[in-house]
């Protein structure tokens, strides 16, 4: 500590340099933010090079020949393959999700605790696995119908998720005065309910859309065309690349309008509370004759959903063909997968980290405008960050890291960053700013902060976040079919090379481990995010 | 006990200035209260004296040393400071007993939680943790936390704001009677006059980012320094009238002036010895009024009011609110139906319904500040 001059007392001349009476003001800037967002930006910057090899490709190609090949017969079918599938599959996961949401928060379903878990499950599996399911089973599962069905039964909870938690996080009590004021049941339910939740409903809607958009191998085995299947062909199979890269262009428009929409749907509306956090509870509805149809309805769901890709996978393994063609084995698979899973998982969290620091703690336009960015991933399924990446290592890299492990793993983590940084920031949210101050006002040192106080709370929530880009990699096939190094395999290639040669038996063990592996962290991490946003005991502002 | 000085603090966030030069100096061992409305930034200052926030101008001064100026930042971690905030801020992951001890070196932090927990009135709930206290006693751990570390100053900012007022005086008491036995200089943040009037041994207003006056509870409601002062610290009547030497005229007769305490409307560098007459805002408080007998007939009031009865004025009841203890009258001046009304406080007992006459009388010297 230093000693002071003599004070100056109030009044006494002011000091040199600052005009008479108003003293020189100097701003101090802190230094950490810049070292933040110099990494935020390099994070933005390799999230940015799949598009931006894309555009160089296609600029390089002539703008005429992409023009050529993008307004082509193929397209306006693969067009309408793709339009016509992503309203259908969106439209129906829309009702299903938020009707089943609705009967486990809003109603005395008997089992409502198991019927939560159950309905979720099936997100884990992967979608190429519920494609084999089926169709292994049934033949009449192919095209669109097939497509239709499998795809509606993978991806539902991705609307149940969030609508779910939004009932469970909104105010019943506007149903009561909607009621009050004499609004009839339905119209409550359409007018109120729906409307609070609607938000959820069309985030849920525009990750089953994007979803649709960036699906190969559940497509690959129903025999239906999309854009993503001929990109993979045009790729992988002809090594036409001007195509591939005219179709990509088209892809990412899609995917940017349907993000667009969603932004334009959501509408300015905010689903605010008033009065205390803590919610009184309303009585559930009661469902009366109702129920054992709506039992039955669920039943058939879960078994649909879950049921019938878990048991073809085990039909298959216990119905051993007498063929048997040589590929990786299990173990050796299972340990790659684990490995690329692993790394990336903690680039992924690694690389979310300043964004997310910068987004939480130290907001401003700037930094909005660098995390807004980073979502544009989304709009950018895997087979063209996986197709842009090898094919730019290969032609301007030099050969350096084309068809390596590293190059695979940064493909992961580009492509799941969006799933990394949600994680992350929620995991700052457990550790806010107020208390590391408070720490250091307590005389800790920012070291001993951070020990103590940031990574104990934010810990738990940087590794669920970990797990999410893990558990993403694991299920993962498009890219990794692309560039996986030759020779090696993971538990999806592997499953891939079997299910192609038609050889079951050996593609289910695999499917199996895909499915555990993913199913019970699955249902831990929905636990911890779902407590993420309902606080209910553990908060610091509980009041007496 | 240590003294905290502060000299020509200034703040701006962006440019949106908050601060604009600060001027505190609080004494060793006292408790001083900073009063301001919501906005007025004194959680800001409340932060750049703890360390958080880096001032942009002005000099912050612990003890003998500064610990902010033009080459000087002392980290929060070195200041020995405790800072209390609203919200409590307890760390959620650990117990009661480990959040007290937190500042601590790991070997003392077991036995120095219970004294203190003791102290503060929570002896048994060492092990429980913050989600399952209240809000009452969630400050008072924080508290407990934070006096710790043996502090050489605590900052508590709005503490007894998410309290249910009755836990509030018995909380604000314990507080006091903490700080006051360990001789710790305390800053108390808080936009509640009568919680900074009845805890504090020094209240500084804070007003337009400065200290606008800074004065012992009773100096600074008995003679504010000027009239905005005076009506944001409890009631004010503000009324106009005519300065001669030590007296004023006002239309309730000619009132003496407070002796050696005649304010000047705005202290400058070069104080001009104010005129001695003119007009002037003259500032009764409420309970310097009393009401007069009902009896007391009304004398005619045509031309000169003052002329009848000088030290009295009539009018009509326009309000009265009964609290029990006493009652607030609103009274319309009889001579003038578009004067403001004059806020009477009386012990309670007659009742005096709205369109009542009655007849008011001014006690004791009053507080002028000549027009400038």
């Amino acid at each position: 500590m230093t000693t002071a001059p003599a004070i100056r007392r109030p009044g006494s001349p002011s000091p040199p340099g600052g005009r008479e009476g108003r003293p020189a003001v100097r701003a101090r800037r802190a230094r950490l933010p810049l070292a933040l967002t110099a990494a935020g930006f390099l994070v933005a910057a390799v999230l940015a090079l799949p598009l931006a090899f894309l555009l160089i490709e296609a600029h390089g190609a002539g703008t005429s020949a992409v023009l050529h090949l993008i307004f082509r017969r193929l397209s306006a079918d693969l067009l309408w393959n793709t339009v016509r599938l992503t309203v259908v599959v969106t439209a129906l996961c829309a009702v299903i999700g938020t009707a089943a949401a609705w009967c486990v928060e809003r109603t005395n379903l008997p089992g409502r605790r198991v019927w939560a878990v159950l309905v979720v499950v099936p997100l884990a599996i992967p979608d190429f696995v519920v494609s084999f399911g089926w169709a292994s089973l049934w033949t009449w599962v192919q095209g669109f119908r097939g497509a239709v069905v499998v795809m509606t039964l993978a991806v539902y909870p991705l609307v149940y998720l969030p609508v779910a938690a939004s009932l469970r996080g909104s105010d019943p009590g506007q149903e009561e005065v909607a009621r009050s004021l004499g609004v009839g049941r339905v119209r409550t339910f359409f007018r109120i309910t729906l409307g609070q939740a609607r938000g959820a409903v069309l985030g849920g809607c525009l990750l089953v859309a994007l979803v649709l958009l960036a699906e190969y191998g559940a497509f690959e085995i129903l025999g239906y065309q999309t854009f993503t299947t001929e990109i993979f062909t045009e790729f992988n199979v002809s090594f036409s690349i001007p195509a591939a890269c005219a179709l990509s262009l088209v892809l990412v428009l899609l995917s940017l309008l349907v993000l667009a929409g969603e932004g334009m749907l959501h509408g300015r509306g905010r689903v605010s509370r008033s009065g205390p956090l803590a919610a009184r509870q309303m009585p559930p509805h009661r469902l009366g004759r109702a129920t054992l149809p709506v039992l039955a309805g669920f039943g058939l769901l879960s078994g649909l959903a879950l049921g019938v890709p878990v048991g073809a996978s085990a039909y298959w393994m216990f119905e051993r063909s007498a063929q048997s063609i040589g590929g990786v084995s299990l173990p050796a698979a299972a340990a790659h997968t684990g490995l690329y899973a692993a790394s990336a998982g903690a680039l992924d969290t690694a690389a979310a980290l300043p964004i997310a620091l910068l987004a939480v703690r130290h907001s401003g336009r700037l930094r909005r405008f660098l995390e807004r960015s980073t979502y544009l991933v989304l709009a950018m399924p895997g087979v063209i960050i996986a197709f842009a990446l090898s094919y730019f290592a290969e032609r301007y890299g030099g050969g350096f890291l084309y068809q390596t492990a590293p190059l695979l793993v940064i493909c992961y983590s580009i492509m799941f960053f969006p799933l990394a940084l949600v994680g992350v920031k929620a995991s700052l949210a457990r550790a806010p700013a107020s208390l590391d101050e408070m720490a250091r006002s307590l005389g800790q040192r920012r070291l001993a902060v951070l020990w103590r106080v940031t990574l104990r709370l934010a810990g738990p929530g940087l590794v669920a976040a970990f797990c999410l880009v893990f558990l993403s990699v694991v299920t993962e096939l498009t890219a990794t079919l692309l560039l996986i190094p030759t020779g090696m395999a993971t538990l999806s290639t592997q499953f891939w090379a079997y299910e192609q040669n038609l050889s079951y038996g050996q593609a289910a063990p695999f499917a199996l481990v895909m499915i555990a592996v993913a199913a019970l962290p699955s249902y831990v991490l929905g636990r911890f995010f779902d407590r993420d946003a309902h606080p209910r005991g553990d908060t610091v502002h509980a009041r007496g | 006990m240590t003294q905290l000085v502060v000299t020509g603090l200034h703040k701006a966030f962006g440019d949106h200035p908050v601060l604009t030069g600060v001027d505190l100096d609080v004494p060793a061992g006292s408790l001083t209260a900073i009063l301001g409305p919501s906005g007025s930034g004194k959680t800001t200052l409340l932060r750049v004296l703890a360390g958080f926030e880096r001032a942009d101008a002005g000099t912050v001064t612990i003890g003998r040393s500064v610990v902010d100026g033009p080459d000087v930042h002392l980290a929060p971690e070195r200041r020995r400071i405790g800072y209390v905030p609203q919200e409590g801020s307890l760390f959620p992951h650990l117990t009661v007993a480990d959040n007290v001890g937190f500042g601590l070196p790991a070997r003392q932090r077991r036995k120095a939680a219970a004294p203190l927990l003791a102290a503060v009135g929570l002896a048994d709930l060492g092990k429980r943790y913050p989600h399952q206290l209240s809000g009452g006693q969630q400050q008072r751990v924080a508290l407990a936390r934070a006096l710790a570390i043996r502090p050489h100053i605590v900052l508590l900012d709005e503490p007894f704001a998410s309290l249910d007022a009755h836990l509030r005086a018995s909380v604000r008491q314990d507080v006091q009677g903490l700080l006051a036995r360990s001789g710790i200089t305390g800053i108390l943040v808080t936009h509640d006059q009568d919680e900074a009037l009845s805890t504090a041994d020094r209240v500084a207003v804070l007003r337009d980012g400065r200290i606008a006056q800074c004065d012992a509870p009773q100096d600074l409601y008995d003679r504010p320094a000027d009239a905005d002062i005076a009506r944001f610290i409890g009631e004010a009547n503000l009324i106009e009238g005519t300065l001669d030497s030590d007296t004023v005229d006002t239309i309730l007769g000619r009132l003496k002036i407070e002796p050696a305490c005649l304010a000047s409307p705005a202290p400058g560098p070069d104080s001009p010895s104010f005129a001695r007459s003119g007009p002037a805002t003259v500032l009764i408080r409420p309970e310097q009024l009393e009401v007069l007998a009902a009896e007391t007939p009304l004398r005619p009031l045509a031309g000169d009011r003052r002329a009848a009865t000088p030290q009295e004025l009539a009018g009509r009841v326009v309000a009265y609110g009964y609290h029990g203890h006493d009652a607030v009258i609103h009274v319309r001046p009889e001579h003038d139906r578009d004067a403001p009304t004059i806020i009477v406080r009386t012990l309670g007992g007659r009742q005096l319904p709205p369109g009542s006459p009655v007849t008011l009388r001014a006690r004791g010297p009053v507080l002028a500040w000549p027009h400038a």
